[in-house]
């Protein structure tokens, strides 16, 4: 059994003391920071990077992605218990969550969360180990011309789940892909766009643009309003079993969210976001009579979204890990972290690197299970957190994105980049145009363009090799069909009201 | 003519410039052929799709049916005040070192919020500095210059 092999040598490497430790460490440094409103699994990721440059590149990633969930998880404790979603994801738990808060409900609200995460996250893992070896070799019958043709599937994908305006959406999307090819290109050697800055010519920072534009954006747009009485049930958390009737309301909901989570997450442009809308949609609609109603505290209502995240977070690595391509922007992070950590993700870390690769799959499910022992009985710290004033929070924020962006080259124009992204990220906060599709199309960039030349090279220029080879022709069916589907009148109108329902 | 979705309306000219900048600029490079793409061809290509994007944003902002979108205001004080401590943290980390670098970094920024203590201030910079310190400096062993230039052997 191939299965029982790979999992054992991943195992062997996570269980290891330094990486169960590292794992632990990104679980909780993840959680504390995720907690914090306003901060989503981005910008935690984006400012904790820092922290694993001295490590070893395996451990590294087993850090980050520990980061990554806790962060997630540290998210849907706010919106439990403050009612102030910690990034676009948990905005669904806020509804029903929150409410169970409001009737003294919040610790099983809280349980209900972290078991059916937990439960979702075991089931990824497996979906991710099963699926990592087909896709693999799948990825390798791509050529340039189907690598072009997925990013713009991806991208497109990416898009249609933004809320707000397509158009808005796609131009961010070139807009990202332009920032992106700033810096050297690799087969004339020119310095683009570097005005004869010599920083520039290694190209803009990744990690200064998602800080900029997540973080420093985040926090001007914070201090605009005055900081009013936040309602936290920091004394009433309750009991964290949940009672019978709970228990029998969520399994078959944590059942569903998972399953549909695990679903979305593989798709391009798909992940936790898209996972947890649907799921709180579905619930919704094949629950009869449902008593409370949803939006008032109804278990279901926290279970499924609560599951569908994270088995949306789980799957949405197999596009990543297998073929290089990250189908959201937090794995577009997690690509310019291997990347720093000279590790080029595509098909071939499988076979030449199994055990970083195996070792980052079984400490998923490790960082799963850490992350129940960790919060159930660690709540109290964290609503704790949630108590200190936004005005000494804000500060140690950009202490700790500064030094970030600094150490990433010990270079202090990198710092000033950040804070012009930062203008850049306020100035698209005021005119409503989001930001995660920017960063999505920054990383893929370089990509595309390399994956283009080749193309176009292999076919002498001719620009239908797109459409003649079978593989890359239904990529490019799947993305027109997407565009298609959006854009039609009734669909386009299902979907604002889906976007305002949550709102 | 009449604006009638501001926001959509300042987007699609922040679009149209910045493609028309990546398409003006990319004119220096060479553009290549299709089957042999210099530097300049792909960026040039973008850079007319997002001047396009830009333009039908824009237009439709004009529409009898686009959506109210008032820009809301903008506030310059915690926008340069954060952007600026920033800054300021850039320019005086090397000169400086980094305890000098973090207490503007706190101070500056503080100075954006709607409250200001310097006790707490106080205390928060001392507080970050020790724990900056420890994770940083002694815990990762980074090399960031800790005290001011003229101090260091």
């Amino acid at each position: 059994m191939d299965l029982i092999n790979n999992l054992t040598l991943g195992f062997s490497t996570a269980l290891s003391l330094s990486n169960l430790l590292y794992a632990f460490i990104g679980a909780l440094i993840g959680t504390l920071i995720g907690v914090l409103p306003g901060i989503g699994p981005i910008a935690t990721l984006a400012m904790l990077l820092p922290t694993t440059y001295a490590l070893e590149p395996t451990s590294a990633l087993i850090m980050l992605a520990g980061i990554y969930y806790g962060a997630q998880y540290g998210g849907s404790t706010t919106a439990i218990l403050v009612n102030i979603p910690g990034e676009s994801s948990s905005v669904v738990t806020c509804i029903d969550g929150y409410q169970m808060a409001r009737r003294g409900r919040a610790g099983s609200a809280l349980a209900v969360s972290a078991l059916g995460s937990f439960f979702a996250g075991t089931v990824g893992t497996l979906i991710i180990a099963t699926l990592a070896g087909p896709m693999v070799e799948l990825a390798f019958k791509f050529g340039p011309a189907e690598y072009f043709s997925l990013m713009v599937l991806g991208l497109i994908g990416a898009v249609v789940l933004a809320s707000g305006s397509l158009v808005k959406a796609i131009a961010m999307i070139v807009l990202g892909l332009l920032l992106g090819l700033v810096g050297t290109d690799v087969n004339s050697g020119v310095a683009r766009y570097s005005f004869d800055i010599p920083e520039l010519a290694d190209g803009i920072g990744f990690v200064g643009v998602a800080m900029g534009v997540f973080g420093f954006a985040e926090i001007i747009a914070n201090l605009e309003q005055k900081e009013g009485e936040r309602l936290v049930f920091t004394d009433k958390v309750g009991k964290l079993w949940p009672n019978r009737q709970e228990f029998f309301y969520a399994i078959p909901a944590v059942l569903r969210g998972t399953a549909l989570g695990s679903v979305l997450g593989v798709l391009p442009g798909g992940g936790a976001l898209l996972a947890s809308f649907a799921s709180y949609t579905l619930e919704k609609k094949i629950t009869r009579n449902p008593d409370p109603p949803f939006g008032q505290g109804n278990v279901r209502g926290v279970a499924a979204p609560e599951s569908a995240n994270n088995a949306g977070a789980q799957t949405s690595f197999i596009p990543m890990l297998t073929l290089g391509i990250p189908p959201n922007a937090v794995m577009a992070l997690m690509v310019g972290a291997m990347t720093i950590h000279n590790i080029q993700p595509g098909p071939q870390v499988m076979s030449s690197n199994p055990s970083l690769f195996w070792g980052l799959i079984a400490s998923m499910w490790i960082g799963n299970l850490m992350l129940v022992i960790l919060n159930l009985p660690l709540i109290g710290i964290w609503v704790q957190l949630l108590k200190v004033p936004y005005r000494l929070l804000y500060p140690a924020i950009l202490v700790f994105c500064c030094i970030g962006v600094y150490t990433i080259n010990n270079n202090s124009f990198d710092v000033s980049i950040t804070a012009a992204f930062g203008l850049l990220g306020y100035v698209f906060y005021k005119l409503r145009c989001e930001p995660a599709p920017l960063i999505l199309g920054f990383i893929l960039g370089p990509m595309m363009e390399e994956n283009l030349r080749r193309a176009m090279l292999l076919s002498r220029g001719d620009p239908t090799v797109f459409f003649t080879r079978p593989l890359s022709l239904t990529l490019l069916v799947m993305a027109a069909a997407l565009v298609v589907i959006v854009a039609l009148p009734q669909i386009s109108r299902r979907r604002e009201e889906a976007f305002q329902e949550v709102d | 003519m009449q604006i009638r979705n501001a926001q959509d309306f300042w987007s699609g000219v922040l679009f149209a410039a910045f493609g028309a900048f990546f398409i003006i600029f990319a004119r220096e490079y060479d553009m290549g052929s299709a089957a042999r793409m210099g530097p300049a061809f792909f960026p040039t290509m973008l850079g007319g799709l997002l001047v396009l994007l830009g333009i039908l944003v824009g237009a439709r902002s004009l529409a009898a049916g686009a959506g109210d979108g008032k820009i809301s205001r903008f506030h310059f004080k915690p926008l340069l005040l954060v952007l600026g401590a920033v800054i300021a943290f850039g320019v005086l980390l090397r000169p400086g070192g980094l305890l000098v670098a973090l207490a503007a970094l706190v101070g500056i920024s503080s100075l954006g919020g709607d409250q200001f203590r310097l006790r707490d201030v106080v205390l928060l910079t001392i507080l970050l500095a020790l724990l900056v310190l420890a994770v940083f400096i002694w815990g990762l062993g980074m090399t960031i210059p800790v005290l001011p230039a003229f101090m260091q052997d």
